[in-house]
């Protein structure tokens, strides 16, 4: 590359930059100005206040907690009760897309509880598991750890939420297998458990990989959403609604951008491990 | 596996496959029924290169298909000899989809090996054998999707051949290349036969290449699939497409075939 063709790719670079940035910039300018013209701020914070919030994630409100400890329940129960989602969905999934028996007993009662809203599991879950947390169902009443925010109930309503994308999809992905690989690989020898690993599950596993991309997803909206019904008593949905009961609206936006932060992360990560995952890329030839 | 015929003592010592009376009855979703294959007599001889030829739509991969086990037969059986054994040293090369997307060529090729539990060591020396003896050496690691039509039949066929098999079953295995590559193959396949000596029928509707690679040529009638025309080839290999009995043969399959279009 000549040294012309660098300066104009880099300021190609940065013109891509700048565009980029205008969107954010262009809105928090119009949001302070009109904060500033309004000046209610336990309606509308300025950016400056609710910025300030952000700057100081460790800052314990009332009894709530803070930003970042909020967060990191919200988190843990997240990645936990996708975790089992994962196991229990990709599993279930290959084994009724391979086994068209058990696929024929399961599947009806899969359609009847999918479209349920996973939300509206959260009562029953509680009185199932009343507020049971993770260190109990090992024995243990208080860990004093921050697995005893963990309570059983959230995790089942996570659990939901995460399952059924993992589940369609994975089973999606094995029944599209091709019929040639499985014969392909019963003709070189394979058995049906060596089948199960060596073809159905890196055959599926472009399909596996969205599904379970769309589950977290799904987890995150879920997790916010039911730690702001009744009973919650942490999380960073908790303490969205209990700044917003209090009318401390810079709480509440921050832990907007957090929420929003956060599963914007947890897209990209996906997205990351996808790619390395499937280097060979769903091309059959 | 499907469940197969049991297997008898053969009559003849060296046949490595039994045919009688094979017949294939396919069933549509409207009722209708169509008869694939009709008795089918055949006797496949060990070290045998059989080759198929027949019009599209003949039934020719369907008896492919029954003498791999894929199918099963609607009459009559076919009856392999006692050391052809499935998942052991039958092996079938496709057209398409030959090649799992997912490993790597000397992946793909070492399948057969890993799923026989042989060590890792043994079956990468093998593997690389096997790939130089296809003209693949260098593209270990390469994935299907990146090689070319004619290289990636040459990787299915060391696939198979990692199996070490005694039947080598192929589905008009060259029928999605070019000529050139065709032609280049086709040579890579003949002398793979003549050091090893394996049984192998191969499908196929171009006549051209029946008779290059077959020491026998069975020419297929159309619905249904019945054993028309049965041809012994003994020209000497490699074989020269431009000899007189060469030709002459081609005319004569050619005329067999055009006959059963009219």
């Amino acid at each position: 590359m000549s040294k012309e063709e660098l300066k104009i790719s880099k300021s190609r670079n940065y013109s891509k930059l700048i565009r980029w940035v205008a969107g954010p910039v262009i809105l928090l300018l119009i949001w302070q100005a009109a904060a500033h013209y309004y000046n209610q701020p336990w309606i509308f914070p300025s950016v400056t206040r609710v910025l300030s919030q952000l700057a100081h994630p460790l800052r314990q409100h009332y009894a709530s907690g803070s930003l970042l400890s909020n967060t990191l329940i919200s988190l843990l129960r997240v990645i936990l009760g996708f975790s089992l989602a994962a196991v229990v969905g990709v599993t279930l999934g290959i084994v009724m897309g391979s086994v068209t028996f058990i696929r024929d007993i399961i599947e009806p009662v899969i359609e009847l509880l999918r479209p349920l809203c996973p939300i509206a599991w959260l009562p029953f879950a509680i009185v199932v598991f009343k507020l049971r947390t993770l260190p109990q169902l090992f024995g243990i009443d208080y860990s004093h750890t921050i697995f005893d925010q963990v309570q059983l109930g959230m995790i089942f309503v996570i659990f939901v939420g995460g399952f059924f994308p993992v589940l369609t999809n994975t089973l999606d992905g094995v029944t599209g297998v091709r019929r040639n690989y499985l014969l392909l690989a019963k003709t070189l020898g394979a058995s049906r458990r060596q089948i199960f690993f060596h073809v159905y599950l890196p055959a599926s596993m472009p399909m596996i990989l969205t599904g379970l991309r769309q589950g977290l997803g799904l987890c995150w909206f879920v997790i916010i959403a039911a730690e702001m019904m009744t009973g919650g008593d942490s999380g960073i949905g908790y303490l969205l609604i209990y700044a917003s009961d209090n009318s401390a609206m810079d709480i509440v936006i921050a832990a907007m951008l957090i929420i929003g932060a956060v599963g914007a992360l947890l897209a990209f990560l996906m997205r990351r491990i996808m790619h390395s995952f499937v280097s060979w890329k769903p091309k059959e030839v | 596996m499907t469940s197969r015929p049991n297997k008898q003592k053969l009559p003849e010592k060296q046949a490595a496959l039994e045919i009688r009376g094979l017949g294939r009855i396919f069933h549509s979703d409207l009722g209708s029924t169509v008869r694939a294959l009709q008795d089918i007599d055949l006797t496949v001889c060990s070290g045998e290169f059989l080759t198929l030829v027949g019009a599209t739509g003949c039934g020719k991969t369907t008896l492919l298909n029954l003498i791999a086990g894929f199918e099963t037969p609607d009459e009559g059986f076919i009856r392999l000899s006692d050391n052809l054994q499935f998942g052991e040293n039958i092996a079938y090369v496709f057209q398409h989809y030959t090649l799992f997307p997912w490993r790597t060529v000397s992946r793909n090729v070492g399948f057969a090996m890993e799923m026989h539990g042989i060590s890792r060591r043994r079956r990468k020396q093998k593997t690389i054998e096997l790939l130089s003896k296809v003209g693949l050496t260098g593209f270990e690691n390469a994935y299907a999707h990146e090689l070319s039509g004619g290289m990636r039949q040459r990787a299915a066929i060391a696939q198979a051949l990692a199996m070490q098999p005694k039947l080598l079953l192929m589905d008009e295995p060259f029928g999605a290349v070019d000529d050139s590559t065709r032609t280049e193959l086709q040579q890579m396949i003949t002398e793979l036969w003549q050091e090893n000596h394996t049984t192998i029928i191969f499908v196929t509707h171009n006549i051209d290449e029946a008779i290059v690679l077959g020491s026998r040529v069975l020419v297929l009638s159309e619905r249904p699939g019945r054993i028309a025309h049965e041809y012994k080839i003994d020209l000497p290999r490699p074989r020269n497409r431009l000899a007189k009995e060469f030709t002459n043969l081609f005319i004569e399959i050619r005329t067999a075939l055009s006959g059963q279009l009219d």
